[in-house]
């Protein structure tokens, strides 16, 4: 799965860790998200995309393949 | 509330005083100071990781905890599988001539304690299905 953490996370000036603060998860674990080796639970998915004010499919987007 | 280094501060000092105190067992041969030490330390870890103001698990750590555990039980079920039957063949002797009765019982005894774990995985296994089944 892909997603746009990054991106957000610029947007909203935000670092790994102030994000990982919010989400009340680890620095790693973000970090993990925006390279794509871990795929978040949906209740993670959804606090990452309430905190952009955004839907979770502008955040995540499923691979072609797995579609 | 606890930063984490000193939380693993703490917790080297909890084992540094649980060898101490397995070394007392020992030497007054009494095994109760050890095991409530153990009891005591798992609690105190336990309660002070409550406190922390870091996050040190989360959903990620948790699933590496789960999959490291399945992959450890079965590697080392497996593996202590097979040490039992080579014990057992080991003991029985050639053409059962000269069956070793010690080393014979520690195998079987390993073989029973390896069917105890499966029965304990089949019972967790029918909880947690019904816990998050229908």
């Amino acid at each position: 799965m892909k997603n746009k953490i990054k991106v957000y996370r610029a947007m909203h000036d935000l670092s790994q860790e102030a994000l990982a603060q919010k989400m009340g998860v680890t620095r790693q674990t973000i970090l993990a998200i925006e390279h794509g080796k871990y795929d978040p639970s949906l209740i993670l998915a959804a606090k990452i995309a309430k905190l952009f004010n955004v839907r979770i499919d502008d955040v995540f987007l499923l691979d072609t393949l797995e579609e | 509330m606890m930063k984490r280094n000193y939380f693993y501060l703490f917790v080297a000092a909890v084992a540094f005083i649980e060898v101490v105190i397995f070394s007392v067992s020992v030497d007054i041969v009494d095994p109760v100071p050890s095991v409530l030490a153990i009891i005591l330390g798992i609690l105190g870890i336990y309660f002070v990781r409550m406190h922390l103001d870091e996050v040190i698990e989360d959903e990620r750590t948790q699933k590496i905890t789960e999959i490291t555990a399945l992959r450890t039980l079965q590697i080392s079920w497996v593996g202590l599988f097979l040490f039992a039957l080579w014990i057992i063949i080991e003991a029985l002797g050639e053409e059962f001539r000269h069956f070793n009765r010690p080393l014979g019982i520690f195998g079987f005894r390993l073989l029973a304690i390896l069917a105890g774990i499966i029965v304990l995985y089949v019972a967790l296994s029918i909880y947690y299905n019904k816990k998050y089944g229908v």
